[in-house]
C-alpha cells in the first residue's frame, strides 16, 4: 500500500500524539518535563475560564501588534522598495535590526511604557514590523517595471500606480512577509508576557512553570499553539483568495488555450 | 478656419538623446511625419532606431528635447489613452486581471461607472473576437488571445488613433498571419487611424496605407511609401510582384 504525503504527515502528528500521551505513562519520561496528553487537556479544561480571560488578554495584544506592524510594514516597505535613494539608506539598517535579538531592549520597553498590555504591543510590533518591512520591500523591487509604463499609458496617476499595479502584484510577496512577521508578533507578544506582565498566555506560561505546574504550562503552550496555526491557516486562505492567479501561473506554465 | 484634426498626428522635428550609464545616446534626428484621419501606417526600421524613444513620446511617457509631437491639434504632454490608445507587446496584461477587467482597466482608472465598464469592456473583447472569454485570466489565454484583450482595452475607450509597438512580434508566424487579418477588420470596422511599428517588412507592408523607414541610430525618417496595393487584402498577395518589389524597396534602406 502507498500512502501519499499528507496521510503520513497525519500519521506523524497522530504518533507524537500517542507518543506524548504513553511515554510519561509508562514512566520514560518525568510527568513533571512532560505530562501526558490527556492530563495537559484536563488541566485546560479544569481551569477553562482563566485560560479564557488569559488567551483574550493575548489576542488584544496579537490583533493590535498585528495591525501596527502588518499595516506599517507593508506600508514602510512599498515606500522604501520603490525608491533608490531610501533603499540604500535605510535597507542596511532594517537588516541590521533584524539582526539584532530585539528581545534584549524588552526590559527597556517595560521601563517606556510599563508592565501592561502597552509595552508587549510595542515591542511585538517592532518585532513583526521589520520582517514585513524587508519582505515588501523585496517584493517591490521584483515587480515588472513594464506592466507600470503600461498602466501609465492607460492613464494611470501615481497614486493609482501604486494602488493599482504595486500593491496588487506585490501582494504574493507581502502576504509571505506578513505570514513570518505575523509570526513573529504572536512570538513577540508571548515571550513579553513571559518576561514582566500581569495577564496573558505567556503570564500563565511563566506562572505555572514557577509552581511546577506542568500540566497547565503545557496547556498554554498548546493554546500558543493554536493561535499560530489559526494565523498561519488564516494567511493561506487570503493567499488562495486573492493571489490564486500566481499560484496557477507558478502551476501551469503552459498555455491552456491553444485558440488564436 | 478649423481645419478638422480628429484622428491626425503630426511629429515635429523631433530630436532626442537619452542618458544611460552616464552613456549619451542620440536615438531620434529631427523626425518629422504626419498620420491623416483613418490611416493605417507602419514604421519599419532596424533594432535600436529609436523606434521605442519615438513610441514613448507618442504616448505621453516621454517629452523630446526637440521638436514636438501633436496629436489632434494639442501638443502631447501626457498619457491621453481617450485620444490615443496604446497596444503593447506580449506580457503586458495584469495577471491577476481578468480579461474582462484588463479591457475595464482604463476605465476604472477614471471612475466609470462598473455596469457602463462592464458593458463597454464586453463590447471591445466581441471587437476582437473574444465573446465568452472574459472572465479567463491571461495565464489561460494563449499568446494570440492575450494581443486580442491587448487591443480591447486599447480600443475600450473608443480613441480615434490606436498606437502598437510590435504587437504581433512575440506570436507565431501563423498566429501572426492571422492576427494581422483580424487587425485589418477591426480597423476596416472601426475606422481608427492606426501607427503600427513592426520590424517585419512584410507584416508592414501588408497591413498598411502607407510605411516610414527609419535609420538605424540616430533614427530618421529616410523613406516614405506609399503602399497602393488593393484592399481588402489578401494572404496570396504576399506573392504578388508589387508586393515584393515595396518589400525589397524597403529592405535595400535599412539593410546598411
Amino acid at each position: 500500500m502507498r500512502l501519499d504525503a499528507t496521510t503520513v504527515r497525519r500519521l506523524l502528528i497522530v504518533l507524537l500524539i500517542v507518543a506524548w500521551e504513553v511515554l510519561p505513562q509508562a514512566g520514560l519520561v518525568p510527568r513533571l518535563f512532560l505530562p501526558p496528553v490527556s492530563a495537559t487537556v484536563a488541566a485546560l479544561w479544569g481551569s477553562a475560564p482563566e485560560y479564557a480571560y488569559h488567551l483574550w488578554v493575548t489576542l488584544q495584544e496579537v490583533a493590535i501588534s498585528m495591525l501596527f506592524a502588518c499595516v506599517g510594514g507593508v506600508a514602510a516597505g512599498l515606500v522604501i522598495g520603490n525608491s533608490v535613494r531610501l533603499r540604500q539608506l535605510l535597507l542596511p539598517l532594517a537588516s541590521a535590526g533584524f539582526a539584532i535579538p530585539l528581545v534584549i531592549l524588552y526590559p527597556l520597553f517595560t521601563a517606556w511604557f510599563g508592565i501592561g498590555p502597552e509595552s508587549k504591543i510595542v515591542f511585538a510590533s517592532v518585532y513583526g514590523f521589520l520582517p514585513t518591512l524587508l519582505g515588501t520591500a523585496a517584493g517591490v523591487q521584483t515587480i515588472d517595471r513594464h506592466l507600470v509604463t503600461v498602466a501609465r499609458s492607460l492613464g494611470a496617476s501615481r497614486f493609482q500606480q501604486i494602488t493599482r499595479v504595486f500593491l496588487p502584484a506585490a501582494i504574493p510577496t507581502v502576504l509571505s512577509s506578513l505570514r513570518i512577521g505575523g509570526a513573529l508578533v504572536i512570538v513577540g507578544v508571548t515571550v513579553a508576557e513571559m518576561l514582566t506582565s500581569t495577564a496573558g498566555i505567556g503570564f500563565l506560561i511563566s506562572r505555572y512553570r514557577t509552581l511546577l505546574d506542568s500540566p497547565h504550562v503545557f496547556a498554554a503552550i498548546l493554546l500558543v499553539l493554536a493561535m499560530a496555526i489559526a494565523f498561519d491557516w488564516l494567511v493561506q486562505l487570503i493567499e488562495r483568495r486573492v493571489a490564486g492567479w500566481q499560484r496557477a501561473i507558478r502551476t501551469e506554465q503552459a498555455p491552456a488555450a491553444a485558440y488564436s | 478656419m478649423n481645419k478638422d484634426v480628429s484622428g491626425t498626428i503630426q511629429v515635429e522635428g523631433v530630436s532626442h538623446t537619452f542618458v544611460s550609464n552616464g552613456e549619451k545616446t542620440h536615438a531620434l534626428d529631427n523626425v518629422s511625419f504626419e498620420v491623416p484621419k483613418n490611416r493605417f501606417v507602419s514604421i519599419v526600421g532596424p533594432s535600436g532606431c529609436g523606434k521605442s524613444s519615438l513610441l514613448m513620446m507618442l504616448a505621453g511617457l516621454q517629452t523630446p528635447d526637440e521638436g514636438r509631437i501633436i496629436c489632434e491639434g494639442k501638443k502631447i504632454t501626457r498619457p491621453d489613452p481617450q485620444r490615443i490608445g496604446v497596444v503593447f507587446q506580449e506580457a503586458s496584461l495584469f495577471p491577476w486581471l481578468t480579461a474582462e477587467k484588463n479591457v475595464e482597466f482604463p476605465l476604472s482608472l477614471r471612475g466609470v461607472k462598473p455596469a457602463v465598464r462592464h458593458d463597454r469592456a464586453r463590447e471591445a473583447l466581441a471587437l476582437v473576437g473574444l465573446e465568452g472569454f472574459g472572465s479567463r485570466y491571461p495565464h489561460e489565454l494563449s499568446g494570440g488571445m492575450k494581443q486580442r484583450v491587448s487591443i480591447a482595452r486599447g480600443l475600450v475607450q473608443d480613441p480615434p488613433i490606436l498606437m502598437m509597438d510590435e504587437p504581433f512580434a512575440a506570436l507565431d508566424e501563423q498566429t501572426r498571419t492571422v492576427m494581422g487579418d483580424e487587425l485589418l477588420r477591426i480597423w476596416e470596422q472601426t475606422r481608427k487611424t492606426i501607427l503600427f511599428v513592426t520590424h517585419s517588412l512584410g507584416e508592414a507592408v501588408y497591413l498598411a496605407d502607407q510605411v516610414l523607414v527609419m535609420s538605424a541610430r540616430p533614427g530618421r525618417i529616410i523613406d516614405r511609401i506609399d503602399v497602393d496595393l488593393p484592399r481588402p487584402r489578401r494572404f496570396e498577395m504576399m506573392s504578388t510582384q508589387p508586393f515584393m518589389e515595396l518589400r525589397e524597396r524597403i529592405w535595400r534602406q535599412i539593410r546598411h
